[in-house]
């Protein structure tokens, strides 16, 4: 067994034993600390891996064992595939979830203790299922682990379950999800008909259209898993959960595993060149609704779950153009610092007790160092020159670029640009300006907060300077160099904070107002026209469908029963129970078949 | 061979069938339905001896003696049943064994 397996296999303890043994969960810190532990153990046995691991085409260290053997012949295996892809993206994972876990012992310490030890129960499922799907040697494995996280998403943004709008957030990231991976799972049954296995490489397909068709159908699975529009709904409606919930799962991780499934089945979409146009368009797409909608925002984490839905539409975007590193290293650097965002936003609820950015201002004064902290975050996401976002932002369209994408290309280009003016916004609104009433009484989070964060700033500043080794690691040549498209994007990202930094630092520009826009964008749009899908559509053909079953189907079933009851009351009434009656019955009956053998034979 | 032929006891056992019939399906009294009952076995037992008797198979004598044998250990279980009844119904009449009705 390989070394990976521990990081499934040290969370998977600890979950066992808080899920199975109460009293220990009910105690709280100590449940908190175990599970913390196995996290912080499960990212140094991952940077060992990570150490060894051979680049992408040399053979990957398997490890596996049968799971459904049907007649002899092994359908699926369950194990362990560690290469350059599993490797690096397990990395990802655990130092995120090592830094949420750290902060949530600050952050979630006013939690009741079974709560605090319900709440580190399920981040240690949650890396169990996300390593298990990063791990995954087949795709039937990286489904099981899909589904996993998407439980996980699940009892974690109903965690504050007394709270009606945290239940019903919770349904809806798994309505919406699971309406997605409908697609997900017609394209598993499909991959295992035509090739009569789960695997994503090493065969040869009989029918070659169907390679295309199967590609697509698991994209429909990302789509959800990944919030690309129109799919996307179900993930600002996430921010219910608590913060470090949004940073670990509905930003860095677990939405990223859409975006994982293509970089992992990259064999499969590589050749898909129709699918391809149309991820760059809707990955495009995504990130302009997204960027306009985060720009409206007043509740300071919608404005980075809009932000995590452009971003993955970016990713999307990215890998729609026939190469997978500028997607997926955006990936990496996007989950460490949109994780150390939804940290500092964290910190910055916890000090000022309030989700809206109205409430706060001034608060760079207050608590200086989670206003340092996110501001590394927010220069990072703006691509600023020099920070990890640069270069991964860089490489991505210099891909769709060559990809001869022109459109996506624009879109993307202009989002580039919306990115850090929406920000700036929020970094502006929040640390900059005059301080509110709750600014004033706000202090500064404890260590235990603040050192995963800072732990975070450091990818978060400087990964991009790895992006040469990140792309030897996956096989790809990749040197900086200056080019038309990045030089575009730079200037744009520029352009986009002095703007943002003049409207919203220095109360200039009061011509960028377009409040017919805004709140056009605010009353959700997307979310009505779901409802109006479900409204108009769904509920009427819902209605007469019930109507049919109903009265038809139940009709029938009931009239069977009736006609039934009712010819037994009819010929009850023939058994008198006297025995002459019989007789005199029984009498008639020979007769009768006495007069017909006469009758017959006479006949005859 | 003098005597009466084969049509004669087939006439005999005819009527007298019918006899039992009639009384099994007309009389109340259970002890005087028992009776028609036999009355309608030993019909068949003529015909059995009949035939027999006019040359069909010498068996069918023994098969009327088995059947005799037979209709005494029937009527001994039927009239125990008599019994029976008149003990728990007070009468027997077998108009008023309902009992199966309910």
């Amino acid at each position: 067994m390989p070394l990976a397996a521990l990081t499934i296999l040290l969370p998977l303890a600890s979950f066992a034993i808080l899920a199975v043994f109460w009293p220990i969960r009910h105690t709280g810190r100590p449940a908190a600390w175990l599970s913390t532990l196995t996290a912080v153990a499960s990212f140094v046995i991952a940077l060992l891996v990570l150490r060894d691991v051979a680049p992408m085409g040399a053979p990957p260290e398997l490890w596996t064992m049968p799971w459904l053997v049907h007649g002899g012949r092994v359908i699926a295996e369950v194990g362990f595939r560690v290469d350059a892809v599993s490797a690096s993206m397990l990395v990802v994972v655990t130092c995120v979830a090592a830094c949420v876990q750290v902060y949530s012992l600050g952050y979630m310490s006013h939690e009741p203790k079974p709560a605090l030890g319900r709440y580190y129960a399920w981040h240690s499922l949650f890396i169990v299922a996300m390593a298990g799907l990063v791990l995954a040697p087949n795709l039937l494995q990286l489904v099981a682990g899909w589904e996993l996280v998407g439980l996980c998403s699940y009892l974690l943004i109903g965690f504050y379950w007394a709270k009606p709008s945290a239940g019903k957030a919770a349904v809806k990231a798994v309505w919406v999800t699971r309406f997605a991976d409908i697609g997900l799972m017609c394209g598993l049954v499909l991959l295992y008909v035509e090739t009569g296995g789960f695997a994503w490489e090493g065969f040869s397909w009989a029918n070659p259209g169907a390679s295309e068709l199967v590609a697509a159908l698991l994209f429909l699975g990302v789509m959800g898993k990944s919030a690309q529009v129109p799919l996307h709904v179900w993930l600002p409606d996430a921010m219910e959960g608590p913060t470090p919930v949004s940073a670990l799962l509905h930003a860095a991780t677990m939405v990223a595993a859409g975006v994982f499934l293509v970089v992992r089945c990259w064999p499969l979409f590589e050749g898909a060149e129709t699918l391809l146009v149309a991820m760059s368009w809707i990955g495009a797409i995504t990130a302009l609704v997204a960027a306009i909608t985060a720009s409206v925002q007043t509740d300071i984490k919608k404005v980075l779950a809009y932000s995590t839905c452009s971003q993955l539409g970016y990713m999307v975007a990215g890998l729609g153009s026939g190469e997978m590193l500028g997607g997926y290293f955006h990936l990496t650097t996007h989950a460490f610092f949109k994780a150390l965002l939804f940290l500092g936003a964290g910190s910055v609820i916890h000090a000022v007790h309030s989700n809206e950015m109205g409430e706060m201002g001034g608060l760079r004064k207050k608590i200086p160092l989670t206003a340092a902290l996110f501001a590394i975050g927010t220069f990072a996401l703006a691509g600023f020159p020099g920070l990890s976002g640069f270069f991964s932002k860089d490489l991505l369209l210099e891909e769709v670029a060559h990809g001869g994408q022109w459109g996506p290309l624009a879109i993307l280009l202009f989002v580039a640009g919306l990115t850090p003016f929406y920000m700036m916004r929020v970094y502006c609104l929040v640390f900059l300006g005059e301080p509110s009433e709750k600014s004033n009484h706000a202090h500064e989070s404890p260590l235990v907060m603040l050192a995963p964060m800072a732990l975070l700033a450091i990818p978060a500043a400087v990964l991009g300077f790895g992006a040469g080794s990140f792309g030897e690691l996956l096989g790809h040549e990749y040197h900086f160099a200056v080019t038309p498209v990045g030089a575009a994007a730079t200037v744009a990202g520029l352009l986009g904070l002095g703007l943002g930094y003049a409207k919203f630092g220095m109360g200039q520009l009061a011509s960028l107002e377009l409040p017919g826009l805004a709140a056009f964008v605010r009353s959700g749009p997307i979310d009505n026209a779901w409802r109006l899908c479900w409204e108009r559509g769904l509920l009427p053909v819902a209605r007469n469908v019930g109507w049919f079953d109903r009265y038809v189907v139940d009709g029938l079933v009931n009239f069977s029963g009736w006609i039934t009851l009712e010819a037994g009351d009819r010929i009850r009434r023939l058994q008198t129970g006297s025995a002459h009656d019989y007789l005199y019955a029984a009498a008639l009956g020979a007769v009768l078949i006495a007069v017909a053998g006469v009758v017959g034979g006479v006949l005859a | 061979m003098t005597g009466p032929g084969l049509d004669a006891y087939l006439f005999l056992a005819a009527a007298m069938f019918a006899i039992g019939l009639f009384g099994v399906l007309s009389r109340r009294n259970l002890l005087a339905v028992i009776v028609s009952v036999e009355l309608m076995a030993n019909a068949a037992n003529i015909n059995l001896v009949a035939f027999s008797r006019f040359g069909v198979h010498p068996w069918g004598q023994a098969l009327a003696l088995f059947a005799l044998a037979l209709t005494v250990a029937e009527v001994v279980v039927g009239l125990a049943l008599v019994i029976l009844v008149s003990r728990t119904h007070g009468s027997l009449l077998a108009g008023s064994l309902r009992d199966l009705k309910e």
